[in-house]
């Protein structure tokens, strides 16, 4: 093996080459080996012009940096400390990911490779991959023909689109008719292994293929039947503004100028700007020319004149992987052309080549508003059940020469001869489509998709050609009207090829439904059928037909219970639900509405009556006045509109009793949860004023920070063979000196991006044969040590207001039967102090956003961000800067007050005093985040602290890109760890060789004499002194302030983040006192990395982490 | 093929007082449009001009033809049926030969010596096909005329084979359909207002007219010629101007003057105003 055989895998035409593993082909590989031929990759990828070789040329350098490299040097013995050079983290940050590898390559030549800068390269290549795929996916969406003359008018005489004549007769009251579109939503079938995402269409056309419906939904229980569920509606103004409504959203502007056209994230209305603009209204090369928008909607519809666009989903659901918001897209984008002639025809169905150009609009659309479908998404502009196939690129494509195949998939609509009725009618009359309820990212999984495919990995190759033999299978079916056997090929998708690729398509919610539902239903179950990225939102069910009705309510009933169950742990938008579908066999359609019937959705009305009818009457222009009449005049006589009086008047006259109820909820959760109102008025009038934030987090400009030197640090490889500290610490283990304290006070912001769910109690991968909890393994650790050294440690869990409840329910409920819950090893020490969250200062978004090093985002994106965070800064303003923050769910108001305050809980709530008197012995306390899977009790590190004399023994391990915030330092000549917050500058944690794995050896009675107490005062459990003592301590600490993201939940699933400010105190500060005396050793990475992101678990899995901590448990 | 006789379409609703303007032509002579483009089809070869025009506007027309009257003949277009029924109607008047199709509110000025229609009726004469002129146009101006997409004829520039004729297309219809290479991004060969067509063309404006009820489109029976026989487009040397458009009677009058004798004379004067104007 040289590297010509890498290089001839990626260039070979010849698919038995080409198709080779690359793990294949490096086993057995030394690091020398590996290193020279990232090399030879490294300047491959510089000089090939073709984008595919230069895109799988930068994975496999990544995956060589990512996951061999790294082993290797393990391996070998040289995995120690390295440093990455902060200017290539500043151009990765700037999205300049060519000069970062330039960067650390020089590093690592002059150095040799280290795992540090192994981590930063695997980033920067990986990163560097998916520009360059994103870049060619844009490229192509702005070379679709058709696309192209947008990008080039400048200038508002240049703009050749205008309104169809139709749309400007007026009737007799002086009234615009409406032009109506609507749109089902579209289902994928067969799921062919993500093969619809653009690049793997573009590149692999062969394997890109799905079997899609497009259906009709209603919402099980609430709608009388099923309709199209999105919809557009579109009329002219005679004023010169673009007025978009977002009914679904409650959403609703005038935009007057450009700027606010393209100003994506400034309210809710992006999706339909976004259609404005990919269908040419305004097209996009007319932004920042500096005209106005009354001179190109003058163009378009006349002088003075402007144009009203609608959009509205009929209550479907957020993440229900139906692809709603892009079939409203198409919807929109489809409404728009139809009106300014761009499709023939003005009402009925589309022609082929239009719900081609619709596509590419919505493909646009998506582009510009900085999200990204599938190319299977607008799947709902076309009728009934069609194939799309990825197509290869001809030499007349603009594709041609730079990926293999084209962007525009084709689309095949089967005809009644291919698919007939009968098998249409089995397929509803068995099918139950769900929503599971779940908050789901799938970003980062069609990334993984993308990455496994390019390094064709073994199972995952194989997956992806059996779930093509599964397509064929599932068309066949269908053909037949053999929906069993639809069924049988849907779940044996889900359960192989699937997860053989993306082992996160399911999860422990999933897998308890389908059981449930195969328990309940026993043979009538006739498969499981996964609907989009991922399953636990959308998902489909096929049950016997006699059974589809009672199986309609039984999964609801179903899904909600395991909802319950599981919802503390898992992050849920909202409560489950069945749908009623369906397929449609019209695709996209549009009427338009003249003279009384040209009104708008129901609900616009809702939405904008009440403001209309606190305006003067005389105010309101004519034309609107007609149509309040009409409107009032359908509301008496329309069934449709029945309940709208009662729906305006709680619009006007808003209840206030619930937000009262909320206050009050608020009100005794702080106070039942140590709430310290004064402390708080103090925090915010520092705050205020300036004397903390987020400048004022940081050591003084003028500290010195420096790595540490030899000898500051002990190496677990020189203590591992060290027989006479392995046989102290099992001499300690066995008579019952260590107990463990698991922090699971913490809500796992980034593992849910703030959801609010206990992270402990995520079942969050399948270790030894199901999924598991934070919790379950760090039980399953010490049971493993019990079983070794004759003696459990005793097993605390520190939790806060969040996570007390969820802990001891699931201690109760699901781990009620493990042997150390029942021998009641495992206890739960309650927080004891709690903040109350404050809306940020706009001096401290600032810092954040324009101070502190940015991830810079692709173009489109940035400028949604930047949008979007003027919008929060104009929120933080308007709500007061800060301010109490209460405008949330109460536990989102609320904020843990920082680590620090865990282990002096331990004291406060007598957790401490009830450990000594059970176990008498005990000493040592081991202390770790919930999310360091590989830290258990070693008895060599037991012993190395023993032995060590320090009060406090922290664990630490050699720094990673990913490894931010903070690290081991000497700081002013003195060792400690410093937060990543309190760093003076950025580059400094640069510099540093250690991470914090945060896991602490804690000596109690040296710990207690720091603080001025004893065991006898803790035995004796004196609050007073307690109290004191602990105060004492926390005023040597510096307070942090924070910027954190929550969420708030509303609509259906829809979902806001706010940045809001809290304050903690921080363990890792112990450090920096003088009385308290600190040791710290390196551990290896398996044991003292920590698992922060969902994204990381795919890696965690894939480089034997997973297997690790397997192998340290006792299940 | 030889073009003898011209028919100039002046029924069109908007349309029918242009060609009765008076304006200066090339040689400085007082002339109205009709009159002009009269004489543009006599000097491409014609010996007869056929003018479709609104009932009762005879007289006028008459009038405006001036001292071209005898060579000329009136038909009337008796129902707004499009501009396609419009050519329809002198169907009598061409007979089965070729003929030379030019509009009542387009004036031309030729680049070099022989005039535009002449240029034109000696591609059609030599290829013997219809022939449209077109002018590449830019996008922005789609909405104003009819477009023409094809290839170039090989070795032969300016000329271009049709293969697909759309009616005032939305930009996204010409890229997808009417983009011929070599031209410049954003252009698309948009008819002159200027055809030599022949009686296949009028029989299936016979034909089609007799299908259907409504009003028909030149664009839509010249898209079924494209499609069944040879049908070609050339670049003329010249400009066309459109009187109906805004300041087109000016622009067309300057058009005139700056491209004739009288040259000097009107620079100086425009030189003139804008110095006022500064």
């Amino acid at each position: 093996m040289d590297a010509r055989t890498l290089l001839e895998t990626i260039t070979s035409g010849e698919p038995a080459l080409r198709d080779r593993a690359l793990e294949g082909l490096l086993e057995g590989a030394t690091s020398a080996d590996l290193a020279g031929w990232a090399a030879e990759l490294d300047a491959f990828r510089r000089r090939s012009e073709n984008l595919y070789e230069r895109v799988r040329a930068l994975f496999f350098l990544h995956a060589i940096h990512r996951y061999h490299l790294p082993a290797r040097l393990a391996v070998e013995g040289r995995a120690g400390a390295g440093w990455i050079p902060f200017e290539g983290f500043e151009d990765l940050l700037g999205r300049r990911f060519g000069e970062a590898i330039d960067v650390f390559l020089r590093r690592q030549t002059a150095e040799g490779p280290s795992d540090a800068i192994s981590s930063a390269l695997a980033a920067a290549y990986q990163r560097l991959a998916f520009q360059t795929l994103a870049d060619q996916v844009r490229r192509s969406v702005r070379s679709v023909r058709g696309n192209q003359w947008m990008f080039r008018m400048g200038h508002p005489l240049d703009q050749p689109l205008r309104i169809r004549p139709e749309l400007l007769q007026k009737d007799a009251d002086g009234a615009y008719p409406i032009l109506r579109e609507e749109t089902p939503v579209r289902m994928d079938l067969t799921h062919s292994a993500w093969s619809d995402i653009f690049f793997l269409g573009m590149d692999y056309p062969e394997g890109a293929r799905v079997v899609n419906i497009s259906v009709n939904l209603g919402v099980h229980g609430r709608d009388p039947e099923p309709r199209p569920p999105v919809s557009a509606w579109l009329r002219v103004l005679d004023e010169p503004v673009l007025r978009l409504t977002s009914v679904d959203l409650g959403a609703t502007a005038d935009v007057e100028s450009l700027a606010d056209v393209f100003d994506f994230a400034k309210d809710y209305l992006g999706l339909l700007k976004a259609a404005v603009i990919a269908s040419g209204i305004v097209p996009p090369g007319i932004e920042g020319s500096g005209h106005s928008l009354g001179e190109v909607l003058g163009q378009v519809v006349g002088p003075g004149r402007g144009l009203e666009v609608v959009s509205s989903v009929n209550g479907i659901p957020k993440g229900s992987r139906l692809a709603v918001s892009t079939n409203l897209l198409g919807s929109l984008v489809s409404a728009c052309m139809r009106a300014t002639g761009q499709a023939r025809s003005l009402t009925g169905a589309l022609e082929e080549s239009e719900r081609r150009q619709v596509l590419a609009r919505a493909l646009l659309g998506e582009w510009l508003g900085g999200s990204g479908g599938g190319w299977q998404d607008s799947g709902g502009v076309w009728p009934g059940i069609k194939l799309i196939t990825g197509v290869a690129a001809k030499d007349e494509d603009p594709e041609w020469g730079v990926s293999r195949g084209r962007l525009m998939p084709v689309h095949h609509v089967f005809g009644r001869d291919e698919v007939p009725e009968s098998a249409r009618r089995a397929l509803q009359e068995s099918l139950v489509v769900v929503h599971g309820g779940m908050a789901q990212n799938v970003g980062p999984i069609l990334e993984m998709v993308t990455e496994k495919y390019l390094l064709r990995s073994g199972p995952e190759w194989r997956g992806r050609q059996e779930a093509l033999g599964v397509l064929g299978e599932v068309v066949d079916a269908l053909r037949r009207g053999d929906i069993r056997a639809l069924g049988a090929a849907t779940t044996r998708n889900f359960r192989g090829p699937l997860q053989a690729i993306i082992p996160w398509a399911t999860n422990h919610f999933t897998e308890q439904v389908i059981a449930r539902v195969a328990e309940a239903f026993g043979g009538d179950f006739w498969g499981f059928w996964m609907l989009g990225g991922m399953s636990g939102g959308g998902m489909g069910f096929i049950f016997e037909p006699s059974r589809k009705a009672e199986a309609q309510d039984r999964l609801l009933e179903i899904m909600v219970r395991t909802k319950r169950e599981m919802q503390e742990g898992l992050p849920f938008a909202m409560d489950p639900v069945v749908f009623d579908y369906a397929i449609n066999e019209r695709g996209t359609w549009a009427d338009v509405l003249f003279g009384a019937d040209a009104l708008m959705p129901r609900d616009y009305y809702a939405l904008t009556v009440p403001t209309l009818v606190r305006r003067d009457n005389r105010s309101l222009p004519g034309v609107r006045r007609v149509e309040l009449d009409r409107f009032g005049a359908a509301a008496r006589n329309s069934p449709e509109l029945r309940g709208m009086v009662q729906v305006l008047f709680d619009a006007l006259v808003p209840r206030e009793r619930s937000g009262r109820r909320g206050d009050e909820s608020l009100r005794e959760l702080l106070e039942a949860n140590g709430f310290d109102r004064e402390q708080h008025e103090l925090v915010r009038r520092d705050l205020r004023e300036g004397r903390i934030g987020l400048a004022q987090n940081r050591l003084r400009a003028d500290a010195r920070i420096e790595d540490v030197a030899e000898g500051d640090v002990s190496r677990w490889k020189a203590l591992a063979d060290d027989a006479g500290l392995r046989r102290e610490g099992e001499a300690a283990l066995a008579g019952g000196e260590v107990a463990v304290v698991t922090l699971s006070a913490g809500a796992g912001s980034r593992w849910t991006q703030g959801a609010g769910v206990c992270k402990a109690l995520h079942p969050f991968c399948r270790l030894a044969g199901r999924h598991r909890t934070f919790l379950e393994v760090h039980l399953a650790k010490s049971r493993r040590v019990g079983e070794r050294h004759g003696m459990r440690p005793l097993h605390v869990l520190t939790t806060s207001y969040l996570t007390h409840g969820p802990t001891e329910r699931y201690l109760a409920r699901e781990l009620g039967g493990l042997p150390e819950v029942q021998a009641g090893e495992v206890w739960v020490s309650p927080g004891r102090s709690v903040g109350l969250r404050l809306v940020p200062m706009v001096r401290d978004l600032r810092f954040q956003w324009e101070e502190m090093p940015q991830q810079v985002l692709d173009e489109q994106q940035q400028k949604v961000r930047e949008s979007l965070r003027a919008a929060l800064m104009g929120w933080a303003t308007s709500a007061g800067e800060g301010s109490d923050y209460t405008d949330n769910v109460p536990l989102q108001c609320m904020h843990p007050v920082g680590h620090f305050y865990e282990v002096p809980n331990l004291l406060r709530n007598g957790v401490l005093a009830r450990m000594l008197r059970a176990r008498p012995a005990l000493r040592t306390l081991m202390l770790h985040n919930i999310d360091t899977l590989g830290a258990d009790v070693d008895p060599v590190l037991l012993g190395w602290h023993r032995r060590s004399g320090a009060t406090l023994g922290f664990e630490v391990i050699p720094r990673r890109l990913e490894d931010r915030g903070g690290g081991l330092a000497r700081v002013n000549g003195q060792v400690r760890l410093v937060e990543g917050l309190a760093m003076p500058r950025e580059e400094d944690e640069f510099g540093l060789s250690y991470y914090n794995s945060m896991t602490t050896w804690i000596d109690i009675d040296l710990w207690l004499s720091a603080m001025g107490l004893d065991r006898a005062a803790v035995l004796a459990e004196d609050g007073e002194r307690i109290g004191a003592a602990i105060r004492d301590l926390a005023l040597r600490l510096p307070t942090y302030v924070t910027l954190k993201d929550v969420k708030k939940r509303w609509g259906h699933g829809q979902e806001d983040v706010f940045p809001v400010a809290q304050f903690e105190k921080l363990w890792g500060d112990l450090t920096a006192i003088p009385d308290v005396r600190s040791a710290f050793v390196e551990v290896p990475r398996l044991r003292g990395q920590q698992l922060k992101d969902p994204a990381q678990l795919d890696g965690w899995l894939r480089d034997g982490s997973a297997a690790h901590v397997e192998g340290l448990g006792s299940w | 093929m030889k073009v003898d006789k011209a028919l100039i379409t002046a029924a069109g609703r908007g349309q029918r007082t242009l060609p009765l303007q008076t304006m200066v032509d090339r040689d400085g002579v007082q002339r109205t449009v009709l009159s002009i483009i009269i004489r543009e089809a006599l000097a491409a070869g014609v010996d007869r001009v056929g003018v479709v025009v609104h009932p009762g506007d005879q007289r006028a027309y008459a009038e405006a033809a001036g001292e071209h009257g005898g060579r000329v003949e009136f038909v009337e277009q008796t129902e707004p049926r499009g501009y396609g029924h419009a050519v329809w109607c002198g169907r009598g008047f061409v007979g089965a030969g070729p003929f030379l199709l030019l509009v009542g509110d387009h004036v031309y000025v030729s680049h070099r010596g022989d005039g535009c229609a002449r240029q034109l009726v000696e591609v059609a004469s030599r290829e013997g096909c219809p022939v449209s002129a077109v002018q590449a146009t830019h996008e922005s101006k789609l909405p104003h005329f009819g477009a023409v997409g094809g290839r170039r004829v090989a070795g032969q520039p300016g000329l271009y084979e049709v293969r697909e004729v759309l009616e005032k297309p939305t930009p996204t219809e010409a890229e997808q359909r009417l983009v011929v290479p070599g031209l410049r991004a954003g252009r698309y060969l948009c008819f002159f207002g200027m055809h030599v067509l022949t009686a296949s063309v009028m029989e299936r404006l016979d034909r089609r007219l007799g299908e259907n009820g409504g009003a028909v489109h030149l664009s839509e029976i010249l898209r079924e010629t494209a499609a069944h026989e040879r049908y070609l487009a050339c670049e003329l040397e010249g400009r066309r101007h459109d009187l109906g458009a805004r300041y087109g009677l000016l622009n067309a009058q300057l058009g005139l003057a700056l491209g004739g004798q009288d040259r000097d004379e009107v620079l100086s004067g425009l030189v003139e105003l804008m110095a006022q104007r500064a």
